[in-house]
């Protein structure tokens, strides 16, 4: 794999958690404007009307940039998950964190973090919800949780 | 595509991997070079093709390839950067394989050099910035976590397995000159089982030290390499890569890996089965991955890894030898030259040279890669590559 593990040196400053960067590499505005007033948006290509996860400049299933964005129900289940012990840099302060791959009903698959939960707790197949974490004024980023009961 | 034995592997370089050693990957480079020119008795100006690695410590340079030439006092005919990743010098022989059946070049320099434990950390744009370094997932030991919990999830893994595995390449990197000094202590399968969770349920044995170092190989036509005199050869004979597996699809199994797809490729090419395989010298970025391995490329079923880990004697005395000089996790990983490790390894006891750890009948050998992390996926690059002896 070889990619960059940043050698954390004892010295080294402190570095905040990272916030997004929006709009970076293709325009993901309408899903932070959707985010901030806690709606959750996946792509859908409008022709094959498949689903998907993380934005792509193309539809994964035809190849065109027929795409729109729709507001997902925000449940889904845990596909895999895993605890942090040792930080990537910026979240020390969170250890130990739950990272986790969610099946959204929807049929993608979206890497978020769990809370309200303990990874003694956690199971492959466990329903969870979306939550938000507000990270600035202008970021509300998606987490799940376990569902409640009703 | 039936085997042939057209192309030759006449010369192989590696330079002592070292934590943080301070040497650029350039001056690291030269020694390959140089232990090649006194190995070969080649002249440097008869190199006319350079198939190189991307690297992290020098990827932010655009022009890395042609300053490495500069350095090296290389004019080749054919050139090319590898991007990828772990997989780069497997690629990177069939590259330069398909450039000299091509006319392109006659002589080839597959050459891989990283000073990444010395170098500043790399910068991995697009998605990652706003999809996923804000939930704070610890880089490849964050998605080799989830790939393991998922693999507990499906099948049977057995710590035991992934123990013995950390111990065989252990005293395998014992043997090895060239391994990084911080590793050559021994360790048990206690050791490793007692290692502190870094991304649950991955232990801190379970993956690679980032180090520097570098490592090549010669690669000509074997027409060229008789003219050339050489004195020792050996050919690849069967190849299979594969980049983004599944890539169009959303709900992949994260467990499966492309050597699905380049294992048997490989094998077929080479007219060979996994039965036929004298050693292995997999990629082992984490222990799993030699694992899953040996379930994708055929040597046991899915979900049997285990077992065949712990019924197969994988020691340089064993009936498949498994990753001679102690693979990346115990010899360390040379940044983006981690991929050439193995490989060095495979032409050296096929060679002949490897010393204690020599291996009775080197014959063959299966040599892998695996590149790059991506979102939610198996890993990005799997290749598969047979060598065997004239």
């Amino acid at each position: 794999m070889s990619e960059a593990t940043p050698a954390s040196k004892p010295e080294a400053k402190k570095i905040p958690r990272p916030l997004p960067r929006v709009n970076a590499y293709m325009d993901t505005r309408p899903f932070w404007q959707a985010a901030n007033n806690g709606k959750l948006l996946i792509q859908y290509c409008k022709e094959s009307g498949k689903p998907q996860w993380y934005p792509r400049p193309v539809s994964l299933a035809t190849g065109r940039r027929n795409l729109e964005w729709r507001e997902v129900c925000g449940r889904g289940k845990v596909y895999s998950w895993t605890v942090t012990y040792s930080a990537w840099p910026g979240h020390e302060d969170r250890v130990p964190y739950i990272c986790a791959l969610v099946e959204l009903d929807e049929g993608v698959r979206m890497l978020a973090n769990l809370l309200n939960v303990k990874g003694e707790d956690v199971k492959i197949g466990m329903p969870v919800q979306l939550c938000w974490e507000r990270l600035s004024d202008e970021i509300n980023y998606p987490a799940f949780e376990p569902v409640t009961p009703r | 595509m039936t085997k042939r034995k057209d192309i030759a592997v006449i010369g192989y370089g590696e330079t002592k991997i070292t934590l943080r050693g301070g040497r650029s990957s350039y001056d690291l480079a030269g020694e390959v070079l140089e232990q090649i020119v006194n190995q070969t008795g080649i002249d440097p100006r008869q190199i006319d093709g350079l198939s190189i690695a991307e690297t992290m410590s020098e990827t932010a340079n655009p022009f890395w390839g042609v300053f490495m030439c500069e350095q090296l006092g290389l004019s080749p005919t054919w050139m090319q950067v590898n991007g990828l990743g772990g997989a780069s010098g497997t690629g990177g022989i069939a590259r330069a394989a398909a450039a000299i059946r091509d006319g392109l070049c006659e002589t080839v320099l597959v050459l891989a050099s990283d000073a990444q434990s010395s170098a500043r950390p790399t910068d991995q744009g697009a998605h990652r910035y706003e999809f996923m370094y804000p939930t704070g997932l610890r880089g490849p030991v964050g998605s080799f976590g989830l790939l393991t919990q998922r693999y507990r999830h499906q099948y049977r893994l057995k710590d035991e397995a992934l123990a013995k595995l950390a111990v065989t390449q252990r005293r395998h990197a014992l043997m090895n000159p060239n391994a990084c000094d911080k590793l050559r202590v021994p360790l048990t399968e206690a050791d490793y089982l007692n290692s502190k969770y870094v991304s649950e349920p991955l232990r801190m044995l379970d993956s690679v030290m980032v180090c520097d170092g570098a490592n090549g190989v010669l690669v000509t036509s074997t027409a060229n390499a008789k003219k050339l005199g050489a004195k020792k050869m050996i050919h690849p004979i069967g190849y299979g890569e594969i980049t983004n597996f599944k890539g169009s699809e959303m709900l992949v199994d994260i467990t499966e890996s492309g050597f699905t797809v380049a294992g048997p490729k490989a094998l077929a090419q080479a007219g060979m089965t996994p039965r036929d395989i004298r050693m292995i010298m997999p990629y082992d970025d984490f222990l799993i991955a030699i694992l899953l391995t040996f379930e994708h490329v055929g040597f046991c079923g899915r979900g049997e890894g285990s077992e065949f880990i712990l019924n197969t004697d994988l020691s340089y005395k064993g009936t498949l030898p498994l990753n001679t000089s102690g693979g990346q996790i115990s010899a360390g990983q040379p940044g983006l030259a981690g991929g050439g490790l193995n490989l060095v390894e495979a032409v050296r006891q096929m060679f002949g040279e490897a010393g204690e750890r020599q291996v009775s009948d080197p014959r063959n050998a299966m040599v892998t890669g695996i590149g790059v992390i991506p979102y939610g996926r198996n890993w990005g690059v799997s290749t598969v590559l047979i060598l065997e002896q004239s």
